[in-house]
């Protein structure tokens, strides 16, 4: 049965892993994820989910102080599509094999090239970028510019059309005239299609992409059935020994970014938050300390098994458990090719997201604010900083402890065969090795 | 067939990077990983006889201790085989594996199979890789980790019947 899922999966898994495409969507959008978590950081302290917060600080530092912070978060989450399109271009050119900093440039340069520059301000036009353009809603122009200019830039250096410098001149140089024919037809293309798209209805292409793939692929991605369907193959890759979510990711993190962006622009702006299902919800609401939600598992090893190897590894991991690291359980347990644990590893996770879902559906729990917090935070403080609401960590202890009880039946199963075997190896001698006699 | 399997800390489930100094030890029981090597190797009458562990920093500042304290223990142990590994693409662990491999199979006359991803441990592979039959396997988080227990333990099989390897590393070895 085992053997025959795993047939099955792994054809699916490995294209989806070696896909170039997707593989440099997840780079790209791992490159910006330390600016956003430090950002995120200026933007909760500016928006701190305590009553009276803002009020205190203004009495102390003045009523401008939280532009201070905003300033600093808007540097991202004002420019996200501008950003996206910098590290997924910088992520496709470098997979691709091209110089990766010059493939940044010209997709950088191309989606100036598509952003309208006249921003009309009453009866007067005025030469300006709004930052609309730029920010969430531009994510997946960012990325389609991204793929097709680094696209055309390849066309270009694979036909070896480059100026060739004489021999001797700098290579700084050469590199530079290398990149003047193939940056040209990127920038001839991207100009015949700003021109092709405002002789259409749509005007600009941020207007086509925005509603012939932003907003479709969003409602499609913003649902439950798709959240459930993310979790569910991402652990059921790990229980193969596959990191499960670097695979999914690769198909949903754009989604999931562009929701996340939506709530965070709304939460900024003191504005109703408009999505459930972002990457906080996935980080935050459907595992508790790691894949597999391993804490809940953890937490059954600590207190109720009694082989040593179990109650050993229990204790050892579960500080780090806590903080969302479960290496030391995947691979010691292990949960990786152990059919057991398989079962649980899939089932809460999958249970967790689907409690979560209906949960903030019927309002119980506020909407996250699309925060993203350093993926460490332990549970109970990321669920009340995620959702400014005590009731997001109850939540979270609500899952910790049905997770703990799904679990329980499972690790007993293997805690009881180890302990038989703990017991049967003492019986017939010591069953420590003593290297001391050596 | 009767199997010695040797670990870092964080394969044989003693805690993750923060227990690296971990001293050598070991059970006759089969630990972490190896309980994955013992499922396989039970279909066949096969059996884990003990799982020896160690911290990779605890080898690195004893390393010589290590090594002759493993040697003789399997020796004293009568292993048909040792497996060193699975150390995905951990290379702290991956060059423990081949020193103690190398030092097993220049002491003793007992088989050893090693079994190391390719990631992050090119330059070690290239310097072991005659000298030793590693099996390839997937980094961490990698697929083909089922694929690659079972060409360990197949390998184990043939190098204790003593049967020619040739084709078979060719295909799966380094």
């Amino acid at each position: 049965m085992q053997k025959k899922l795993e047939q099955i999966l792994m054809p699916f898994a490995i294209k989806l892993g070696n896909n170039v495409v997707l593989r440099s969507l997840r780079d790209g959008f791992l490159i910006i994820t330390p600016l956003i978590i430090v950002t995120s950081i200026f933007l909760l302290i500016g928006n701190f989910p305590i009553p009276g917060w803002a009020e205190f600080w203004s009495h102390i530092l003045g009523p401008d102080w939280t532009e201070w912070f905003s300033a600093v978060s808007n540097s991202v989450f004002s420019f996200t599509g501008l950003l996206a399109c910098f590290g997924i271009s910088y992520a496709y050119g470098k997979n691709r094999g091209l110089q990766a900093i010059h493939s940044s440039a010209v997709a950088i340069i191309s989606f100036l090239i598509l952003t309208p520059t006249v921003v009309t301000v009453g009866k007067q036009s005025i030469g300006a970028v709004q930052t609309m353009y730029l920010g969430p809603n531009g994510i997946f122009l960012g990325i389609f510019i991204a793929l097709v200019s680094v696209e055309i830039y390849r066309f270009a250096i694979n036909r070896n059309w480059r100026i060739k410098m004489p021999e001797g001149v700098p290579p700084a140089v050469s590199e530079s005239f290398d990149a003047l024919l193939p940056s040209g037809l990127v920038v001839l293309v991207f100009f015949l299609i700003r021109i092709g798209f405002s002789l259409s209805s749509f005007e600009t292409a941020y207007n086509f992409i925005y509603t012939m793939l932003q907003a479709p692929l969003k409602g499609a991605g913003n649902s439950l059935p798709s959240v459930l369907l993310y979790n569910f193959i991402a652990m059921l890759l790990w229980c193969f020994g596959i990191n499960g979510p670097t695979i999914t990711n690769s198909v949903w993190s754009p989604i999931f970014f562009v929701l996340t962006q939506d709530n965070l622009t709304a939460f900024q702006n003191h504005l109703p938050l408009p999505h459930i299902y972002t990457q906080q919800f996935i980080d935050i609401f459907t595992t508790y300390g790691g894949g597999g939600s391993t804490l809940s598992l953890l937490i059954v090893m600590l207190t109720v098994c009694k082989s040593k190897r179990v109650k050993e590894l229990g204790k050892l991991a579960i500080v780090p458990g806590i903080f969302g690291i479960n290496e030391p359980i995947i691979f010691g347990l292990p949960v990786v090719l152990n059919p057991i644990i398989a079962i649980p590893f899939i089932i809460v996770p999958v249970l967790n997201t689907l409690i979560s879902g209906l949960v903030f559906s019927i309002g119980l729990v506020p909407y996250t604010n699309g925060v993203m917090l350093p993926w460490t935070t332990p549970p109970i403080i990321s669920g009340w900083l995620s959702t400014g609401s005590w009731t997001g960590s109850v939540l979270q202890l609500f899952e910790l402890i049905l997770g703990v009880l799904i679990y329980y039946p499972f690790i007993k199963m293997m805690d009881r065969q180890y302990l038989a075997e703990e017991t049967e190896a003492a019986q017939l001698a010591d069953v420590d090795i003593n290297f001391d006699e050596v | 067939m009767k199997v010695i399997v040797l670990l870092d800390q964080m394969q044989a489930g003693l805690g993750g990077k923060e227990k690296a100094n971990t001293p050598l030890g070991g059970k006759k029981l089969a630990m972490g990983a190896a309980d994955t090597y013992d499922k396989v190797l039970k279909k066949n009458g096969s059996e884990v006889m003990g799982t020896f562990y160690c911290g990779t920093d605890y080898y690195q500042g004893n390393k010589a201790e290590v090594q002759r304290k493993v040697t003789k223990m399997c020796e004293k142990m009568q292993a048909d085989v040792v497996i060193a590994g699975p150390t995905y693409d951990y290379p702290e662990f991956a060059t423990m594996a081949c020193e103690l491999a190398d030092q097993l199979q220049k002491e003793t006359a007992i088989p050893v199979v090693v079994s190391i991803a390719i990631e992050k441990n090119q330059t070690l592979i290239e310097d072991y890789q005659k000298l030793l039959t590693i099996v390839k396997m997937p980094k961490k988080g990698g697929t083909g980790l089922s694929d690659s227990i079972d060409r360990t333990i197949e390998l184990c099989q043939l190098k204790v019947e003593q049967a020619d390897i040739t084709e078979f590393a060719q295909q799966y070895c380094y």
